[in-house]
């Protein structure tokens, strides 16, 4: 959530989004269990408006801009394009026809006319993303290397430090550059990987 | 002190809570059209004010509970529907027995699919995340409204408080009472969420498939839950309103499964937009459709506006219904007008042999039932309109004329997966249709040739309903009905065995998988397909259940003690009339001696209740002897306290065992096609999702278990000998109410283990995921 924390709380902030909720109900179910059901109620009836009192005022920080987003959240801020989506389509019609074929609902030459004319739209479609992607992959990179070189220009000091990074990114870059890397992606999207709605960092 | 002053305040405090919904929701709606207009930081503003809605939706709902468990008579909702004498468990029964509090509960189960799909939503769809919370937001809001202004459930009495209250209606202490309201509003409730895609999906213009897929399993979802609900509906009905049947076209019945029947029609096409990039005018239609018609069907439970057995609460709010449900509609279709430029299919039909074809008519089919069964269950309004006074259709013509109209669908609902996408060849055709046809037709000159003999001829003559030809036409074709749907429900097995053969047959073939192995990979990879099949399979069972209907006897009997009747195979021999009270009604029970041939089965007791609180007259306790062939269903009428002279309405309603089975197989094939597929980052996720799917399934089939009659499916023998244990303990006393276990099912072992089999399930689950991801990372 979007809520600061002191540097020496954050590390519990997670564990207290399921630990707070545990220890009310457990707290209403032992004066539940002492004093009655309708203690127990009101119980977790106090812990769900202390809660509710918590969301509303963490949203309203982040209206007023106090929270930083995390780095998950600013990249759930992405959104995969149409042809990303179209792509996908295509690659469920193959597997469906892979299927129908080996089941023998379709005969060899229907199946290789269909199959033909999905693997070019997909080709068509993974060349679009990547068309797409291009001018942002090189803005990417470009910030990546001024950065590097502004660490590098820092010293000996901070060498080591930024050598990692670099392997990293070097690493990802060339994934990245595979075109097929999201082909055995499932059928439900799973992050956004396009940064074309400008919404990065 | 402060409990005094808690106490005190409450119902304004819960008012409080409602002005707080309502505010919370106002400000997310704003938030999150600020999120999608361009100021994306937004997005978390806006998921944290969902989060923060639904938990004071939660709190009111606490608040709510705190009132009734502790007869807080001060809040009119509380004095009106419950009373000192009921247990905790009817006391939270009443939290949706009635009209506020129920509105109250549809907004809480919204809230839970909100926090749910706002978690979900997580990283995903962020063009659509901010309108879709944004919808949803509008919805809260308007119950918020309707509660605050029309139908408060912490108002407060003029008169102050009561010494006690009036009770839940008699005829909703009921166990599957308990589960059904709140089955059918999660299914109800479900199709918000697709509606807002859709209407997300409109607003941004991203109307390619992503919605499509983003919506799947949350209809499915939704799906299966208006089944379950429908289903426990039809149960609560056989059971408690002793009229003989399961479902009597009743106007809040019909409206309960308007909307299943464009939900079914829309998990089906949506495969054709998925694959073909076709038919997007009509999903979305379909999908405004369905949730329109769930709001529909509140407003024909509300208003009052049709009387209807179901009606339990009525009141002027079915105006609010109706100006929501013109809204919905206005902007709906504004909306897909503003679109139809995007909206126009890429795709198209290329063949009538083609699976999508079969689906489209057979989204015809089902779209055909739904305005049929809306238009019949609306003619009283209609006939009011054009005419001036109101008319009605009866049981009989929805029967007559919904027989074909069910028969076609079975026929496409087997016939549509032999084709293959796109189109199929005449040689693929004769290989798929052969072996499905042949069974049919060997079961049809079986069921001619024995059918009578069993007890289940093929042809059934009814007295015509029409005069005239057209009148002996729809005779003819109503009495081959049974002949037709049994033979179409092997049909349905068969198609069903063949695609299971034949994908286990593929797999082995390019594998080395054995038999068992090639079927569970089957399943697996393909879940949604096979989850569909097994479905088929629950609905033949099904139609095969509804076509018992056929064959069923009705009869009526006025006996004196030690008289028989012979209904049937049954015989029947009333022993004589007794009374027994508790603390909260008068029962009298009638015990009547069964034998099937010469064979003794289980006494029967039906009975009458007089509830302590209730305005109502007795209730109708049915006693029923359920088996694989049919339901033994005693109804007493009248006992005369003088001469003990009582009457009867005795039925044998044949194969009803099987609707039931066929729900359960529903429920599990639709399971199957929900079952997620895991993903590196869905799986931390999915893994919660599955253990509360493990767990709210094991609660809920615990419920039914625990709730059905224990001598609907228990062998004759344990009840012989638990009837003949009552009597040896203490032949002189008058027997007691509990010790017929049919009448007072209140046996909780088996959902307790049930309940722990669910947890262990889901715990099971999350860490076998939660594993998979820590191998994975």
């Amino acid at each position: 959530m979007a809520l600061p924390l002191p540097s020496s709380i954050q590390p519990y902030a997670a564990h207290a989004r399921w630990a707070a909720p545990l220890l009310v109900i457990i707290l209403a179910s032992l004066l539940g269990h002492h004093f009655g059901i309708g203690v127990g109620l009101l119980t977790v009836a106090g812990g769900v408006l202390c809660g509710s009192i918590w969301l509303i005022w963490s949203s309203l920080q982040g209206l007023s801009g106090d929270a930083p987003l995390t780095l998950d959240e600013a990249l759930s801020l992405g959104a995969p394009s149409a042809e990303e989506e179209q792509k996908r389509a295509v690659l469920r019609a193959l597997k469906d026809l892979e299927y129908e074929r080996a089941v023998g609902k379709i005969n060899d030459a229907d199946y290789a006319n269909l199959a033909e004319h999905y693997r070019n739209e997909a080709k068509r479609l993974l060349r679009a993303v990547d068309a797409d992607l291009a001018p942002e992959r090189e803005r990417a990179e470009q910030i990546l290397a001024e950065r590097l070189a502004t660490l590098e220009a820092e010293g000996g000091e901070d060498e080591e430090a930024a050598e990692s990074p670099r392997a990293t990114a070097k690493k990802a870059s060339a994934d990245d550059s595979q075109p097929g890397a999201d082909e055995e992606a499932g059928s439900e999207p799973a992050v956004a990987k396009s940064p074309s709605s400008g919404a990065a960092p | 002190m402060l409990g005094s002053v808690l106490w005190e305040s409450l119902p304004e405090f819960g008012t409080g809570v409602l002005y707080a919904i309502l505010v919370a929701a106002a400000y997310t709606f704003a938030v999150s059209v600020a999120a999608g207009r361009g100021r994306p930081r937004l997005l978390q503003s806006a998921r944290l004010g969902a989060y923060g809605t639904t938990a004071l939706v939660l709190l009111g709902v606490l608040l709510l509970a705190y009132a009734f468990v502790t007869h807080d008579f001060r809040i009119r909702y509380v004095a009106r529907y419950s009373d000192r004498s009921m247990t905790t468990t009817y006391l939270f029964t009443s939290l949706w027995g009635g009209q506020d509090g129920s509105l109250l509960w549809w907004l809480f189960l919204l809230s839970i699919y909100i926090a749910a799909c706002v978690r979900w939503l997580e990283g995903k769809y962020r063009l659509l995340q901010p309108y879709v919370i944004a919808t949803l937001m509008v919805i809260v809001g308007f119950f918020a409204v309707l509660m605050l202004y029309s139908a408060n459930p912490f108002e407060t009495s003029i008169a102050g408080a009561r010494v006690d209250g009036d009770g839940l209606n008699p005829l909703l202490r009921n166990y599957y009472m308990i589960i059904h309201p709140p089955s059918l509003y999660t299914g109800f409730v479900g199709c918000s969420i697709p509606f807002a895609f859709a209407i997300s999906a409109l607003i941004t213009g991203r109307l390619d498939s992503e919605w499509i897929v983003a919506v799947r399993k949350w209809m499915l979802f939704a799906w299966m839950f208006l089944s379950i609900g429908n289903a426990l509906g039809m149960k609560w009905a056989y059971e408690e309103l002793g009229w003989g049947g399961y479902w009597a076209w009743d106007p809040v019945e019909n409206a309960a499964c308007l909307p299943w029947f464009t939900a079914t029609a829309y998990v089906h096409s949506t495969m054709i937009q998925e694959r073909r990039n076709t038919l997007k005018v009509w999903n979305v239609l379909l999908i405004c459709i369905t949730f329109f018609l769930t709001i529909f069907g509140t407003f024909l439970t509300r208003s009052g506006m049709i009387s209807s057995v179901h009606s339990f609460a009525q009141s002027d709010i079915g105006w609010y219904f109706a100006g929501f449900m013109g809204l919905i509609a206005a902007v709906c279709g504004g909306l897909i007008v503003w679109r139809l430029p995007l909206l126009r299919s890429e795709g198209r039909i290329e063949s009538v042999l083609s699976r999508e074809a079969a689906f489209v008519v057979n989204n015809w089919a089902l779209l055909g039932a739904c305005t049929f069964i809306g238009m019949a269950t609306t003619w009283p309004l209609i006939t009011e309109f054009f005419q001036g006074q109101q008319a009605t259709v009866g049981p009989p013509f929805y029967n007559r004329w919904m027989a074909p109209i069910g028969l076609a669908i079975l026929a496409l609902m087997g016939a549509a997966p032999l084709f293959g996408w796109r189109k199929t060849s005449d040689v693929s055709l004769k290989r798929a249709f052969t072996m499905p046809t042949i069974v049919m037709l060997v079961v049809m000159a079986l069921h001619i040739a024995f059918g009578k003999q069993l007890g289940f001829p093929p042809y059934v003559l009814d007295p015509p309903t029409y005069s005239g030809v057209v009148g002996k036409v729809v005779q003819q074709l109503a009495a081959i009905a049974p002949l037709v749907t049994v033979a179409l429900v092997f049909f349905n097995f068969a198609v069903v065995y063949q695609e299971f053969a034949r994908g286990v047959g593929a797999r082995r073939r390019n594998s080395s998988e054995g038999f068992v192995e090639a079927l569970f990979t089957l399943v697996r990879k393909s879940r949604r397909r096979y989850g569909g099949y097994i479905v088929h399979i629950g609905i033949g069972l099904m139609y095969l259940g509804f076509c018992g209907k056929a064959w069923e006897i009705e009869k009526e009997a006025s006996l004196l003690p030690d008289e028989s009747a012979q209904v049937g195979n049954y015989k029947l021999t009333y022993k004589g009339s007794r009374r027994d009270v508790d603390e909260e009604k008068q029962m009298i029970f009638a015990d009547m001696d069964v034998m099937r041939g010469d064979r003794a089965l289980p006494q029967v007791h039906p009975a009458k209740f007089i509830y302590n609180q209730s305005n109502m007259g007795p209730t109708t306790e049915v006693s029923q002897l359920n088996g694989w062939r049919d339901d033994l269903y005693v109804v007493v009428g009248t006992i005369d306290p003088d001469s003990k002279r009582a009457t009867f309405r005795i039925h044998v309603n044949p194969l009803v065992l099987y609707i039931w089975i066929g729900v359960f197989i529903l429920v599990g094939g639709a399971a199957v096609s929900l079952w997620p597929d895991v993903s590196l980052r869905e799986v931390g996720a999915w893994s919660y999702a599955r253990a509360a799917a493990g767990l709210t399934s094991g609660v809920m089939f615990a419920l039914i278990f625990a709730s059905s009659p224990a001598g609907a499916v228990e062998s004759s023998r344990s009840l012989v000998q638990r009837d003949a244990q009552v009597q040896a303990a203490s032949p002189l006393r008058a027997p007691r109410a509990n010790d017929f276990a049919p009448l007072q099912p209140r046996d909780w072992s088996g959902s307790g283990a049930a309940v722990l089999g669910g947890l262990l399930f889901g715990a099971a689950v999350a860490f076998s995921a939660s594993r998979r991801e820590r191998e994975r990372g």
